[in-house]
């Protein structure tokens, strides 16, 4: 958290975001500041849903519509929530937004709901979640608080989806339950459907997006 | 003491606000959650009666195969659903069996032959043990070992071994790591398999 507060205040300053950009913001979240691949945030639920494409392509649209939406709600009362009990209120808004999606789910995707288990519930902890509201939409207007949080979602579900497909891929030669890699010359690596396998996966998106990002990156530091 | 009470105000009216969105979105999803539940229930009656595609199966059919082909009785105290063919010949039978588990209720459903001694198969539809150990039960790994196997022993006594021991008709290997969680189903199943006799007795 801390360090988060402290890369926001240094792009306000430079990048103008506090002037109301929303294709920054855009940039930032997604891209430049993606909570997954630069700031390592939410690699609980990264690391557990990504041994199916389909799984972390849910997981990504879960953690957009509750990123999105608590960002708006949060970013709406910024003006009348008492700073004292500013966290317990964004909790109550997240984990709203949360059960929502959970029982979307169980009601209308049940398999997928028994797949994902207890980590579209853990969403509520989710540091990605908690950290937009307190470090974004605290502080600026509804529609660029969507803006944040869309792009958040988004940078969070894209790196998911990555990893995914990768664990997937290689885990058992399919890509969303088709065969793509076929099993007379491709031997399923187990590997990448368990847990190391996550951990490797997750390592190398974190590594390929600080390599694409280069020099620049280090050098802001 | 004005800040407190504003404090007061803002986190009940958030909070009811909340729990309201959040009682209408339960009510609304109910009929289909239950319908779910419902159909989950059947889909575990067809698996362990080891109906052709049955895990594949979308809800609709599973419950219409269950109507078609399943009827329900009581057997010795438990819940049982018969499976035959169009000529009215018995396929299998399942029998419902509960117990505690190690860390919340464990249920499943245990299918036997007509014969009503060699098991058919075996599901668990709801249980919460520890993932990745006593959660194993409902793998498909440690469920594929119990079909042949037998509820009667090799010296004639009714009942279920799940545990390491000899070769018997009646053993399954149990789960490294969830001893507790194998004692506590092997409980259940003896409970349930004594029912079976019991009522297996009373209908002969």
């Amino acid at each position: 958290m801390a360090d988060n507060q402290q890369m926001m205040c240094g792009s306000c300053g430079s990048s103008g975001l506090c002037g109301g950009k929303g294709l920054v913001t855009l940039k930032e979240g997604a891209w430049t500041n993606n909570p997954l691949a630069i700031q390592v945030l939410g690699i609980c639920s990264a690391l557990a849903v990504t041994n199916r494409l389909a799984n972390s392509l849910v997981m990504g649209a879960a953690l957009i519509f509750v990123c999105v939406g608590s960002n708006l709600i949060v970013s709406l009362l910024r003006k009348y929530t008492p700073h004292r009990i500013r966290m317990v209120a964004e909790v109550a808004i997240i984990a709203t937004f949360v059960i929502l999606f959970d029982q979307f789910l169980k009601a209308f995707y049940v398999e997928m709901s028994d797949q994902l288990g207890p980590y579209v519930g853990l969403i509520i902890t989710n540091c990605i979640v908690m950290g937009r509201a307190e470090a974004f939409a605290l502080q600026n207007p509804p529609m660029l608080s969507i803006v944040d949080g869309l792009a958040n979602g988004l940078g969070y579900a894209v790196a998911l989806a990555i990893i995914g497909f990768f664990r997937e891929l290689l885990g058992t030669g399919e890509i969303l339950g088709h065969e793509v890699l076929k099993e007379a010359w491709y031997t399923p690596n187990q590997l990448m459907i368990l847990a190391p396998g996550a951990f490797f996966a997750l390592g190398m998106v974190i590594a390929a997006f600080n390599a694409v990002k280069g020099p620049e990156a280090e050098e802001k530091k | 003491m004005k800040g407190s009470l504003y404090t007061l105000v803002y986190a009940a009216a958030l909070g009811t606000a909340c729990a309201l969105v959040l009682t209408f979105a339960a009510s609304f999803t109910r009929p289909y959650r239950e319908a779910n539940a419902a159909a989950k229930k059947a889909r575990n009656i067809l698996v362990a009666l080891g109906v052709d595609g049955a895990e594949k199966m979308k809800s609709k059919e599973v419950i219409e195969t269950l109507e078609q082909s399943v009827t329900e009785k009581e057997l010795g105290g438990l819940a049982a659903y018969v499976y035959s063919d169009q000529d009215g010949k018995v396929l299998g039978t399942a029998i419902r069996f509960s117990g505690p588990g190690l860390w919340g209720p464990v249920k499943g459903f245990l299918a036997l032959e007509p014969d009503m001694k060699t098991i058919k198969g075996i599901t668990f539809y709801e249980q919460e043990e520890t993932p990745g150990l006593g959660g194993e039960i409902a793998s498909n790994r440690w469920r594929s070992q119990f079909p042949g196997k037998s509820i009667v022993g090799a010296d004639g006594e009714i009942g279920l071994v799940i545990g390491p021991g000899d070769d018997a008709p009646n053993r399954v290997d149990g789960i490294s790591g969830a001893t507790m969680t194998c004692d506590k189903v092997q409980a259940m199943l003896n409970d349930a398999v004594k029912g079976i006799a019991k009522g297996a007795t009373n209908d002969g």
